[in-house]
C-alpha cells in the first residue's frame, strides 16, 4: 500500500500543473457525493504533522513519538479545534460533518503513522454548490471529488478555498443506461490499459495452447470465478485483505508464466487452478470497484456493467493477441520457441518482481 | 501562551500562498551504530511542518557527506522520508537537499508581508523605488537545507562544511559539543561568499515562537545563542532581482540547518 501511496503521489506530481505553487506535500483530500443523499469526505495526512499543529495551537507541549494509538487519541482529543481550520459549504452555506478519526501505521525510519480522517454527513436538499478550504497544511495537497464514477481532481494551498464545485451530477437522478455504460467502461479501462497484472494473467491463458476450445475453457472458469468473488466481496459477504490478495495475484500470473514453459496442453488441474486464481483476481476488482464508488441505487446495474467491462477488456487482450501473434505465428512450428516461452518467461520475472514487490515492499 | 495560540492561529489561517521554510528532519539526530536513519523534509512556518515527498523533479543536489566523502541520499520517488541514509562513520554526519528553482506568483499584500517578516529590507526598498508595492510579485525560490546528524563521541575536530550549495548556513562550532545557553557561530554564504546584512534566526522545537535572530556582520557571521537544549532550526532568505530570462520578478534562496543540542 505504502509503494502505490507512493507511486499514486509521483503520478499526480508528474501529471499536476500546478507549477506556480508551493511544493506538494502528502495530504490527499478526497469528497464522494453519493446521489443526492449524501456526501463523505476523506482526509489523508500525515498523523504526527497534525497532532504538532493541533497542540501547539492548543498551547501544549509538542509530544513526539508518539504511536498511533496516541496520535489517534490527541486528534479525538482536540476535534473541536480540528473543526476549526477547514471548511464545507453548500452554496455558501457551512455544514458541520460527523468526523471519525484513524492512525495506523508504525514510526520506523522509513514510514509514519498516517492519519484517515473522516467527515460525512447528508447533503442539504437541493445543494447545487460545494466548496472546500482545509488550513492544516502548509503545503499544496490535492482535492479529488467523485460522484458517481466521474471524478475531478483541484490542487489547493492550505488555506486556500476551492472554486465552487457543481453538483450537477449528483443533483439528479442518474441515467440507469449512463451509469451502464459508465461502469462498462469503468470495468473495460480497470483492464485495458490499467490493469497490466491482469492483462499479463489473460495473456498466460492465451499462451498456453493454439486452440481456440482450451482458450475458452480456461477464460470461462476464470470468469465464472472472478464474478462470483467480485459479487461477494462487494456486498461484503468475502473481505480478504488486499496484503493477501495482491501479492497472491502477482504468484498467480507467475504460476500461468511458468507452467506455460512446460506445458503445451491444457491439464485439468489447470483449469481448477484457473479457477482458483480467477477467485483472487475478483476480490483485486471488488477493492478497484469499491475505490470508484458505486451508486446505491444503481448499485446492481454497476456491479454488473463492471463485470461485463471487466470481461470485455479480457477479451480484448485475447483478440489483440490473437491478431498480432497467434493469427500469423500460431501455426508455425517455431510458435512455442520464439514466441510462447520467450513471452512466458518475460511475464514469469514481472510477475516474479511484483510479487515481492507486494510482499515486502507494499505495506 | 494565548500569544502563541494566537499566532499560530493567524500563520494557519494565513492568505494562502505566504512564504514556508523548508528544513530537513532526521529520525534520529543521534542514531545508533549502523542504524538507517529516514531523511525527512519538512515545508512549513514556526517549526511546523508538513511532510515533502522525494519528488525527482525538485531534487538538485541530495547528499550525506561524512569523513568518507560525499554520497548521494537515495530514496523511493514519492516517498515521506525522502531518504534513507546509513550512519556507518563515527563523525558528524551532514545532510544536505538542494532544489531546483520554483515558481510561485504571491499577491502584493501576502509578498509584501513576507519580505518584513523574512529581513528582506533591501528588497522591500528597491519595490517602493521600483513602484511595485502594489504588484503581485513573481518569484522563483530554491531550497538548500542542511541537518547535522551526530554519531559516535562529539569532538571538536569534527565540523559541519560548506557543501557548495547556492545558500548556505554553516556551523563553525560542532553543535554536538555545545549545552544550553552557549554560542554557536554560523557563517552564511552565497555562492561561496561571505553574505553581510542578512536576517540569520534560530528557534527550538518545543519553543518555536520564541525566535533568536541576528544579522550577519560584514564577514558574513553571525553568533546565536541557544538558551535551551533539544533540536534546533537555525533559517536564512535571501532575495535578488530574479535574472533576465527567469520569467519572475524575484530569486529567493532558503537556507536551514537543523541539529540536537544538549545530548
Amino acid at each position: 500500500m505504502k509503494l502505490a501511496i507512493c507511486c499514486a503521489i509521483v503520478l499526480m506530481i508528474l501529471s499536476s500543473a500546478v507549477c506556480d505553487a508551493h511544493e506538494i506535500g502528502t495530504t490527499r483530500v478526497t469528497a464522494v457525493f453519493q446521489q443526492s443523499t449524501s456526501y463523505e469526505i476523506e482526509i489523508v495526512t500525515d498523523a504526527a504533522a497534525l497532532v504538532e499543529k493541533l497542540e501547539t495551537l492548543s498551547g501544549e507541549s509538542i509530544q513526539s513519538g508518539l504511536d498511533a494509538a496516541a496520535l489517534q487519541k490527541q486528534l479525538q482529543a482536540h476535534d473541536s479545534l480540528f473543526r476549526r481550520r477547514f471548511a464545507l459549504t453548500f452554496d455558501g452555506t457551512a455544514v458541520q460533518p460527523e468526523i471519525h478519526y484513524a492512525v495506523a501505521g508504525i514510526a520506523t525510519a522509513t514510514s509514519s503513522p498516517v492519519a484517515t480522517i473522516t467527515m460525512a454527513g447528508g447533503l442539504p436538499a437541493g445543494a447545487k454548490q460545494f466548496a472546500w478550504t482545509y488550513a492544516w497544511t502548509f503545503a499544496t495537497y490535492s482535492l479529488t471529488v467523485r460522484e458517481t464514477g466521474a471524478e475531478r481532481t483541484e490542487w489547493l494551498e492550505g488555506g486556500q478555498v476551492s472554486a465552487p464545485m457543481s453538483l450537477a451530477l449528483s443533483a439528479h437522478t442518474p441515467d440507469r443506461i449512463a451509469t451502464g455504460f459508465r461502469y462498462l467502461a469503468l470495468g473495460f479501462t480497470h483492464i485495458v490499459p490499467n490493469g497490466l497484472d491482469h492483462m499479463l494473467f489473460v495473456l498466460g491463458i492465451f499462451l498456453l495452447s493454439r486452440r481456440l476450445r482450451e482458450v475458452l475453457t480456461q477464460v470461462s472458469a476464470f470468469t465464472i470465478a472472478h464474478s462470483i468473488t467480485l459479487a461477494l466481496s462487494v456486498y461484503g459477504i468475502v473481505s480478504v485483505s488486499p496484503k493477501v490478495v495482491e501479492p497472491l495475484i502477482a504468484v498467480s500470473i507467475a504460476y500461468v508464466a511458468i507452467e506455460n514453459i512446460f506445458m503445451s496442453e491444457l491439464r485439468p488441474w489447470r483449469v481448477a487452478l484457473v479457477f482458483a486464481f480467477g477467485l483472487l483476481h475478483g476480490m483485486g476488482f471488488a477493492g478497484a470497484l469499491k475505490d470508484l464508488g458505486l451508486p446505491r441505487s444503481e448499485f446492481v446495474i454497476a456491479l454488473a456493467t463492471f463485470n461485463v467491462g471487466v470481461e470485455a477488456g479480457q477479451l480484448a487482450v485475447i483478440a489483440a493477441a490473437f491478431l498480432l501473434v497467434g493469427w500469423y505465428c500460431g501455426r508455425r512450428h517455431w510458435y512455442r520457441r520464439l514466441v510462447v516461452v520467450p513471452a512466458s518467461v518475460l511475464i514469469a520475472c514481472m510477475a516474479a518482481y511484483w510479487t515481492v514487490q507486494r510482499l515486502y515492499f507494499v505495506s | 501562551m494565548k500569544i502563541v495560540r494566537f499566532i499560530v492561529a493567524l500563520i494557519l489561517t494565513a492568505a494562502p500562498l505566504a512564504a514556508h521554510d523548508m528544513w530537513i528532519e532526521p529520525t534520529s539526530f543521534l542514531p545508533d551504530a549502523g542504524k538507517v536513519i529516514g531523511v525527512k523534509l519538512r515545508i512549513g512556518q514556526d517549526f511546523l511542518g508538513d511532510p515533502l515527498p522525494r519528488d525527482p523533479a525538485l531534487i538538485d543536489q541530495f547528499i550525506s557527506v561524512d569523513s568518507s566523502g560525499r554520497k548521494p541520499v537515495y530514496g523511493h520517488d514519492g516517498a515521506d522520508p525522502a531518504g534513507l541514509v546509513r550512519v556507518a562513520d563515527s563523525s558528524l554526519l551532514i545532510l544536505g537537499y538542494q532544489s531546483h528553482p520554483k515558481p510561485i506568483t504571491l499577491p502584493a499584500a501576502t509578498f509584501n508581508q513576507y519580505l518584513k517578516e523574512e529581513g528582506l529590507d533591501a528588497i522591500a526598498e528597491l519595490r517602493t523605488r521600483r513602484n511595485q508595492t502594489n504588484s503581485e510579485a513573481r518569484e522563483i525560490f530554491e531550497r538548500c537545507a542542511k541537518s547535522l546528524v551526530r554519531y559516535g563521541t562529539p569532538a571538536n575536530g569534527q565540523a559541519d562544511r560548506a557543501l557548495g550549495f547556492t545558500l548556505e548556513l554553516v556551523a563553525e562550532k560542532n553543535p554536538y559539543t555545545l549545552h544550553a545557553g552557549e554560542d554557536l557561530p554560523v557563517s552564511l554564504m552565497y555562492e561561496g561568499r561571505a553574505l553581510p546584512g542578512a536576517l540569520v534566526v534560530a528557534m527550538n522545537r518545543s519553543n518555536p515562537m520564541s525566535k533568536i535572530s541576528a544579522r550577519t556582520d560584514k564577514t558574513g557571521h553571525v553568533k546565536l545563542r541557544l538558551p535551551e537544549d533539544g533540536v534546533w532550526l537555525v533559517k536564512a532568505v535571501h532575495m535578488i532581482p530574479a535574472p533576465a530570462g527567469s520569467n519572475a520578478d524575484w530569486a529567493s534562496f532558503w537556507a536551514s540547518l537543523t541539529f540536537e543540542v544538549g545530548k
